[in-house]
Parts: structure tokens; C-alpha cells; sequence
């Protein structure tokens, strides 16, 4: 049993550095990137700069450059009789503008107000697959015994099935399937050994813990927390001491409503 | 039977409609299809295998002079093949406007449902088999999933068995 266990340790350290590597990479430091590239396009052929209204440009026109008004002008050209020759600039390609939203913004969860992060909360600890997670125990809707659960055909591998329980039909979730699908491979999935369902705040969504661990007090300085729009939703932060992901249950429960996992599919 | 009773005497208003569902069981989970679509529930015979048939197909039975073609529903499912028992039945339904059969492990029972005792299945996976799912009901502790028949097999599919 102590290499199951020792790979399950070696599991966890793989994930947990692999969101710190991820959340290191800031999203202010993404947004600067994006926006020098788009002002590097526009200063080359931009001659009045306007306010910018709030376009995105695909990657299709990644390398095209924005010039409204030389497009405009090249249009009238080609409706009106030209006595001076114009200077069409037909080969600046037009740039794209793309006015819907980019199918990212598919991913975009409702912020919540967390009141628990003003002040000292409690967490619940519980493992899955070697990788200990925290859930705030104000979002917490209660505990399981994991029961027969009942599968659904045509559903992702990460939904295990509906567990009724009482009257109340919960949606089970595979909490390692969900969280880290790349990682599961038929020896983890056949290792994981479930026994508990860790219920979300007041959904019909629960996932599946293998052992809860503890319950502690945390203070705000305790977690690394995840600032602003993020990638990973779900993550409220990372608990330092134990260096463990701290959930952020309604954005996970949001997540879980669009049938999208970890890896937003 | 209590299943009647709660028919004499339904607790909400009558707009709680009340529908009647055959159930079989599929890979021990159960399943409940509309009874108005069923026409009879066969032991299993010999299902004689149509060269060419598109693998959703088991191939044909002779009922009554009449060729109706088999589904495999395990596969349609998802599910692994098992062998045939003494339970396993075909259940003759028809659907739009064609009567074929599907093969499951075995027929339960006819339940009574009211439309308020049946939920959506969640609204996750994009497998074309998860149409097939019409909702779900607790039914004396156990999931009943009932199955919308007519999203068994895709337009195209349907068309095709036509020509058997």
C-alpha cells in the first residue's frame, strides 16, 4: 500500500505546483501582454488615435491592422468618379472586429461576495486522490455517506450518476476525474476508493471525497487568494500551510451547471 | 396496488398529469419507457443477423409476418454486451411511426408517475446519448430514468431502418 500512497503524494505535489506555476503567471501580466500587441498593430498605421470602444480582435487578425477611417475612404472611392488618384490602401487587410463575445467568455463565472475572506472562517480538508482540498464551511452543504449511485447515459466521465438520498436527488460528482482529468489513468481510477459526499453550499451538486481530514480555522493571511477574473474560477486559493486548493463553491457549482469541467470542457 | 390508489386519489390538482411507464433494467440500473409507445413485451427468440446493418442493429424478428427490426440498446447505451438470459425480452414499441424492438435484460413493471414526481436529468454531457434521457424519478428509493424513445436513434437513423 505505500506505493499507491507515495504515488498518490507525488500526484498531489505535481498538481498543486502545477497551479502555482499556472497562478504565478498573472493575469494583469496576460492582459499588458495582449494590449501592447493590439497598441504595437494600431501605432504602425493609427494616425488619430480614438478612444478605443471596447472590441476584441480574433486571432484570424492578429497581424492585421486597425485603420476605420482609410477603409472608409477606400469604399468611397469605388462609388464616386476619381479625378485624383487615391491612395487606396487595399493592402492593409481589415481588421476583424469582432463584436460577440469570445467563446472564452464562456467560461466567465458570476463574482460573488465572499465575507467569509474578510475575517477568520472555517475549512473543512478532504482528500481525493492523494490531493487534499478546503472547503469553507459557510459553503458547505453537508456530508454523505456515498451511496448507490445511478448513472446516466451519454454523461461526461467526470458525473458519476445521481445519488438519491432522502427525497433529494444529488448529482455526483468524480472529484478527480473533474479536477484532474490528465492525471487519471486506470490505475489512479481504479485506486480511488470514495466513501464520502462533500455537498455544495445549497445545490444538488456533491463531490465525491475518498477521507475528510480536519477542520481548521484559517485566517485571511492563511490563503494565497485568487484575485480577480481568473482561470480557474473554482479556486478560491491555495491554503499556504498545507499547500492545498481552497474551493470557491459557487463559481464551482456555476461551473458544474454548464456540464464544464477543470479543463472547461 | 398503491400505484392505483394514487391514482384515485391524487394529492395535487389536475394538471399534475399522470403517465404510465414500463420499466426494464439495463445493466442493473432501471429504466421507464412511455406505455402508450409499447405494444409487447417478447421473450427472446432468435434474432436473425442482417448482413451490412448499421451496429446499432441486432437484426430481425419475424412477429407475426411481420419483419421489425431489433435494437441493440446495450450499445446504444453505451453499455457493455452481455449474454442473453432468461430474462431478457424484447420489448416491441413503436416510434415514429416505425415499430421495432429493443432488446433489454428484463421487464419490470408498469409505474404510474405524475409529471411533479419527474426532474430534468442534469443538463451536462453533449454525447448524443445523452438525449435520450427524458428525466428521472425517485421511485421507492431507486432512480428511475425514463428514456424518450423517439430520441433513440437520430433522424437519419430512423430513416434508415426504414428500409429494413
Amino acid at each position: 500500500m505505500e506505493k499507491p500512497l507515495a504515488a498518490s503524494q507525488n500526484l498531489m505535489k505535481d498538481y498543486l505546483s502545477d497551479l502555482l506555476t499556472d497562478e504565478v503567471m498573472d493575469q494583469k501580466a496576460a492582459e499588458t501582454e495582449k494590449l501592447n500587441k493590439l497598441l504595437q498593430q494600431v501605432t504602425v498605421t493609427e494616425e488619430k488615435p480614438e478612444p478605443a470602444p471596447e472590441v476584441i480582435v480574433s486571432k484570424k487578425s492578429a497581424d492585421t491592422k486597425i485603420d476605420t477611417k482609410a477603409d472608409i475612404k477606400v469604399k468611397t472611392a469605388e462609388i464616386t468618379p476619381v479625378q485624383a488618384p487615391v491612395e487606396p490602401k487595399v493592402e492593409i487587410p481589415q481588421a476583424e472586429v469582432v463584436v460577440k463575445q469570445e467563446p472564452k467568455a464562456q467560461t466567465h463565472v458570476e463574482n460573488t461576495s465572499k465575507e467569509y475572506r474578510n475575517g477568520s472562517f472555517q475549512a473543512m480538508f478532504f482528500d481525493v486522490a492523494g490531493l487534499t482540498i478546503a472547503v469553507p464551511l459557510v459553503e458547505l452543504g453537508g456530508i454523505h455517506n456515498l451511496e448507490k449511485t445511478t448513472s446516466l447515459v451519454g454523461k461526461p466521465e467526470w458525473f458519476a450518476g445521481v445519488m438519491l438520498h432522502r427525497e433529494q436527488k444529488i448529482n455526483v460528482v468524480d472529484t478527480a476525474l473533474w479536477v484532474m482529468p490528465e492525471k487519471c489513468n486506470e490505475q489512479l481510477k481504479e485506486s480511488l476508493n470514495y466513501q464520502y459526499l462533500i455537498m455544495l453550499n445549497n445545490s444538488n451538486w456533491g463531490l465525491l471525497a475518498e477521507n475528510l481530514v480536519d477542520t481548521v480555522t484559517l485566517e485571511p493571511e492563511d490563503v494565497k487568494w485568487n484575485e480577480g477574473v481568473s482561470k480557474r474560477p473554482w479556486l478560491a486559493g491555495l491554503v499556504k500551510d498545507r499547500m492545498c486548493a481552497l474551493l470557491d463553491v459557487d463559481a464551482l457549482i456555476q461551473l458544474l451547471n454548464r456540464g464544464i469541467n477543470v479543463q472547461q470542457k | 396496488m398503491s400505484d392505483e390508489k394514487r391514482v384515485e386519489n391524487p394529492k395535487k390538482g389536475n394538471d399534475d398529469e399522470i403517465l404510465q411507464w414500463v420499466t426494464f433494467k439495463l445493466d442493473n440500473e432501471t429504466y421507464g419507457i412511455n406505455v402508450m409507445q409499447v405494444q409487447e413485451v417478447l421473450r427472446y427468440s432468435e434474432i436473425a443477423p442482417v448482413p451490412g446493418a448499421p451496429s446499432y442493429v441486432l437484426g430481425i424478428i419475424n412477429l407475426r409476418g411481420n419483419v421489425v427490426t431489433v435494437i441493440d440498446t446495450r450499445s446504444r447505451f453505451g453499455l457493455e454486451s452481455s449474454e442473453v438470459g432468461e430474462n431478457t425480452r424484447v420489448v416491441i414499441i413503436e416510434s415514429e411511426k416505425q415499430v421495432i424492438g429493443i432488446l433489454v435484460d428484463s421487464v419490470a413493471e408498469v409505474v404510474y408517475l405524475r409529471a411533479s414526481e419527474i426532474d430534468m436529468a442534469p443538463n451536462v454531457g453533449n454525447d448524443e446519448s445523452a438525449k435520450f434521457i427524458q428525466g428521472v424519478s425517485n421511485r421507492d428509493g431507486e432512480l428511475l430514468i425514463l428514456v424518450d424513445l423517439n430520441k433513440l436513434l437520430s433522424d437519419d437513423e430512423w430513416d434508415q431502418l426504414k428500409q429494413f
